[in-house]
């Protein structure tokens, strides 16, 4: 039937206001061309609905999708990015529906395919800010659902937007105790990843000015909160990656250290390194890096089931971190590892570059061994020599030349942690002493309204593990020596004035960290980005079977059905009962009865009232619309309202009098209302009283 | 196929029978728990496939806003059960029956649609089976009409069958209804069928003066030539197109009463022979002129006016129809 087919005219507004919310977060993630396409979709529509342009024909059609289709594919083909191609095709297909969308079926294809998009969106994004827009995009579907349901004739933007939002809000309840409770399983098949071009973060290089670049990102790298107190900001040291090849220019994982992570596996059942004291608990919440491995303090102990700890005690995990990741770690500060160095790692630990570059650094590691022969005593001279010499901790080094390290530490003499860390290793090795790079973070800032540690990228630091006697790995910080101050309270402090400081965060908060209140909002606003992380996108299996085991305690599974069907009950039976239950008429006094009675049968007549349309206000309408019942109207409101509304009369009787005059006047209107001879009634009214 | 061509008429058959005893023919009924039946739409096994999808995708990419999602469809899913149903419960219906109509014209039944308190209904949809679908809001009046269309195909009473209301209301996701019997029925009329009016022979009419008057200044149609007939009446036009010797027969004005006979149509089966006399009925009304009606045991005697041209239409629907 033509009205069951037709999309109402309204409904499409609905539906666009929908497809923008759902479509924008993507439209600056997509290839310019394709966001382009799709803007110019939708304007057709629009004009389409305007009545300016026709339907595209079929062969157009045909064009388009043949043409867009392979063009996509290729484009996404070069980055490698499946899941990618696959939303963008998913969007474009979307939007190429929406311009054959004639019939409600069409239109119900393209709700359908709203609300898989919504999902979409998470996969990028699940801030708050993400869910609170995915939030009003689903009440947006939702309008254009209950939009396409009602005609034309009645339905307003306002009450379907009015009905979707209490359907939406009615629903939240048990939403809320789905997720609680409905089991999570772990992933039934692979899936393509996204790619981010951009990986944030260290790398798995280091070379002069890549971690100096990152000083310049106030973006977060990851948020711990610690059980008990927090370590001081010395032992913050968020081991990253070991590098122990060094080129000449860069250090990198040496092609033997760098294991399969079957190798890994091996590795994790045969060695575990000597952990003493007791450990400190805490949990990372890390922000997506693309990269493999994970951060933590030494010598982490943690028990998730696809990440590994290799030969140099750093983490991995099987696939790259492309979601917010969150895993809990005990860390035993006190630690030894390597007590016994095997030949193989020795011999990584002591190479370097054949080609002999820097011939003025390994003199002068010569000639300070002979000042400290012992290993221990030869780092600390080291350090000194760092210390007591000009050096000076910059952002902004001079570019370095081929012979890195001798120009460092023969002229220019200003750098940053990874210009110290490289050429201390450097000189450690060349005095036959093992050593390497560790690049990971250094101290972070504590929150002060949840007491949590916010690290930053610009906490991105370098320094030097040192293989000693009887100690196994120790680390040494280079910087340390500089630049006291940049670990023991933290890059901020000693950078903050610097140049190039968080250039790349031109807006961000960061920047105003020394406005008192911009700051104290900055770490409030943290802080619920935190909590919402902890506690809701970090709501998985683990977390799920803690929060159960509280609830239920040991039998936490088997009760977790039970637990499900009666909350879903309980919800139904409550809704059904404040849904259900009949909204009886009020009890009317009886003048009211007796008005309403009338103003049914103006209805009839045409003059309904309106919707809060008071008794005074609808009789001046009367007496304009139909002029014939002016004076009747008048008298029955006047007694009426003075009924109603008037002061209290003295004695009851003066009371009753008014009322049988209303209900005579109310009887003879109607009475002239209903026959055919009302003009002959009406024209007497007055005369009546 | 064959299995369920045997069956379906046996289920049809056993479905009605429940019906009938379930929800017997009243003339008004209420609709509750216990007359209304719900279940999801075709668009909702659409919005459950989705809600499947935005489910599986949560758990392979451990999206736990996607899960919150999912969670957020299934629960608006199980919400709308209650709304939908809300929009249908307490609703009375009342028939108020139809005016008659000719056979083949579609009759429109009255549903008298009350809202009993202040819950409203939206978006109400009737029909009768295979009919078309008709609509009605009850909102702000406590009663709304609306009239459902049936189709006829043949002159008698015919009874209505079950109406179905049903709503889709407010996401179309579910669909509630009940299957209303509010025993109903409509007068259909015989369809009038359009061609001379023979002149009764004086053996077969009653001999009365009144029985038929053939004149010569109206003209209400053509009959075969037979000998004796004046040349002025012959249809020479018809002739010139090649269609036969006709001859045209004209009634007086002047003499503004006749008997419609059930005998003027010789050789007519009978339900032609009522096609052609309810014709005759709405020539004869519609230019005023008095006139009776003779069947086989039905004799109405000369009237005019609306309500006689009813009596006699509906005469002519029930001849022989066991129905009064």
């Amino acid at each position: 039937m033509e009205v069951q087919t037709q999309i109402p005219r309204l409904t499409l507004w609905w539906l666009l206001t929908a497809l923008f919310l759902v479509i924008s977060p993507h439209l600056l993630r997509l290839p310019i061309w394709i966001s382009l396409l799709i803007v110019a979709c939708v304007v057709w529509r629009i004009l389409i609905f305007a009545g300016r342009a026709a339907f595209p024909n079929k062969p157009l059609k045909m064009l388009i999708v043949f043409l867009s289709i392979p063009l996509t594919i290729a484009q996404y083909r070069s980055l490698g990015a499946g899941l990618d191609a696959a939303v963008c095709l998913l969007i474009m297909g979307t939007v190429f529906k929406l311009l054959e969308m004639r019939q409600r079926r069409d239109m119900l294809i393209v709700v359908a395919l709203s609300y898989v998009l919504t999902m979409v969106g998470f996969i990028y994004s699940q801030t708050i800010l993400a869910s609170l827009h995915a939030l009003i995009t689903f009440t947006v579907i939702t309008g254009a659902l209950v939009s396409l349901q009602r005609e034309n004739s009645y339905s307003s933007f306002t009450s379907n937007g009015r009905l979707a939002i209490r359907l939406v809000a009615q629903s939240i309840p048990l939403t809320i105790v789905l997720f609680l409770l409905v089991p999570r399983v772990a992933p039934l098949w692979t899936m393509p990843v996204p790619v981010s071009s951009n990986k944030t973060g260290v790398t798995d290089e280091m070379s002069p000015g890549n971690i100096s670049n990152l000083s310049k990102s106030a973006e977060l790298a990851f948020r711990v909160s610690f059980e008990d107190a927090t370590p001081i900001h010395e032992e913050l040291y968020w081991r990253g990656l070991v590098l122990d090849y060094f080129d000449g220019r860069a250090w990198r994982r040496s092609a033997s250290a760098f294991q399969s992570y079957s190798m890994m596996e091996r590795f994790q059942r045969t060695s575990q390194g000597v952990r003493n004291g007791t450990p400190v608990s805490y949990d990372i919440i890390l922000e997506p890096t693309q990269q493999t491995w994970i951060y933590a303090l030494p010598l982490a102990q943690l028990d998730v089931s696809d990440v590994i700890q290799d030969r140099n005690y750093t983490l991995h995990k099987e696939k790259p971190v492309t979601q917010r990741l969150r895993y809990q770690v005990q860390s035993y500060l006190n630690y030894d590892i390597d007590l016994e160095l095997a030949s193989a790692l020795k011999a990584r630990a002591l190479q370097l570059p054949e080609e002999e570059l820097n011939p003025r650094s390994k003199a002068l590691a010569a000639s300070l061994r002979q000042e400290a022969p012992g290993d221990r005593d030869y780092a600390l001279r080291v350090l000194r020599l760092f210390r007591e010499e000009p050096f000076f901790y910059t952002l902004t080094p001079p570019a370095l030349g081929e012979a890195s390290i001798d120009e460092f530490l023969f002229s220019s003499r200003q750098g940053f942690c990874e210009h110290y860390a490289s050429s201390f290793v450097y000189l450690m090795r060349a005095a036959g002493i093992p050593a390497r790079v560790v690049v990971g973070y250094q101290g972070g800032e504590i929150n002060p309204f949840e007491g949590y540690t916010m690290v930053y990228q610009y906490n991105a630091h370098a320094w030097a593990e040192v293989w000693l006697e009887g100690e196994g790995w120790v680390r040494f910080d280079p910087t340390g020596a500089v630049a006291p101050e940049r670990i023991s309270e933290g890059a901020q402090s000693v950078l903050g004035n610097q140049p190039g400081f968080l250039e790349d965060s031109r807006f961000s908060m960061m920047r105003f960290r020394n406005t008192q209140w911009l700051n104290s909002l900055r770490l409030r606003l943290d802080a619920m980005d935190y909590a919402w992380n902890r506690w809701v996108v970090s709501y998985d299996e683990d977390v799920q079977l803690q929060f159960l085991e509280t609830l239920f305690g040991e039998k936490a599974r088997e009760r977790l059905f039970l637990a499900l069907g009666v909350a879903i009950s309980t919800f139904f039976i409550i809704a059904a009962f404040f849904l259900l239950r009949g909204r009886k008429q009020k009890q009317f006094d009886e003048a009211t009865k007796y008005y309403l009675r009338l103003m049914q049968d103006l209805a009839a007549q045409g003059v309904g009232r309106k919707r809060g349309e008071g008794p005074i206000d609808f009789s001046a309408r009367v007496a304009k619309q139909k002029p014939e019942l002016a004076a009747a109207m008048a008298e029955i409101t006047a007694i009426y309202v003075q009924l109603n509304y008037g002061a209290i009369p003295e004695e009851g009787q003066k009371d009753a009098m008014l009322f049988a005059r209303l209900r005579q006047s109310i009887r003879i209107l109607r009475l002239a209302l209903n026959t055919p001879i009302k003009r002959v009634f009406l024209r007497v009214w007055p005369g009546q009283f | 196929m064959n299995v369920i061509a045997a069956v379906k008429p046996w289920f049809t058959n056993r479905v009605t029978r429940w019906l009938d005893r379930r929800l017997p023919a009243v003339s008004e009924v209420q609709l509750h728990r216990k007359n209304i039946f719900i279940l999801p739409t075709a668009p909702g096994f659409l919005y459950l496939c989705a809600t499947a999808l935005i489910f599986v995708t949560a758990i392979n990419y451990v999206l736990s806003l996607a899960f919150g999602l999912a969670f957020l469809m299934t629960s608006l899913f199980i919400l709308c059960i209650l709304h939908t149903f809300r929009n249908l419960q307490h609703l009375r219906i009342r028939g108020a029956g139809a005016e008659p109509v000719f056979a083949g014209e579609e009759a429109g039944f009255v549903f008298v649609l009350y809202r009993n308190d202040l819950q409203v209904h939206e978006m109400l949809e009737l029909r009768f089976p295979k009919a078309n679908w008709s609509y009605a809001n009850v909102l702000d009046n406590e009663q709304e009409r609306v009239k459902v269309f049936l189709p006829t195909a043949r002159r008698g009473l015919l009874r209505a069958p079950r109406v179905t209301v049903q709503t889709r209301f407010p996401l179309g996701l579910w669909r509630a209804w009940s299957h209303v019997d509010l025993d109903m029925s409509v007068v259909v009329y015989p369809k009038p069928l359009e061609g001379p009016l023979p002149v009764a022979s004086g053996g077969t009419s009653s001999g009365d003066s009144n029985s038929l008057q053939v004149g010569v200044e109206d003209f209400h149609g053509l009959r075969n030539y037979s000998a004796g007939d004046s040349p002025k009446q012959i249809a020479w036009k018809n002739l010139a197109r090649g269609q036969g010797l006709k001859v045209k027969q004209f009634v007086d004005a002047q003499d503004e009463h006749l008997v419609l006979d059930w005998e003027q149509f010789p050789g007519l089966d009978a339900e032609e022979r009522l096609s052609r006399l309810c014709y005759w009925v709405l020539n004869l009304a519609h230019r005023d002129i008095d006139f009776g009606l003779r069947l086989p045991g039905v004799e109405i005697s000369l009237g005019r006016g609306d309500a006689h041209c009813k009596k006699v239409l509906r005469a002519l629907a029930l001849w022989n129809t066991g129905a009064h």
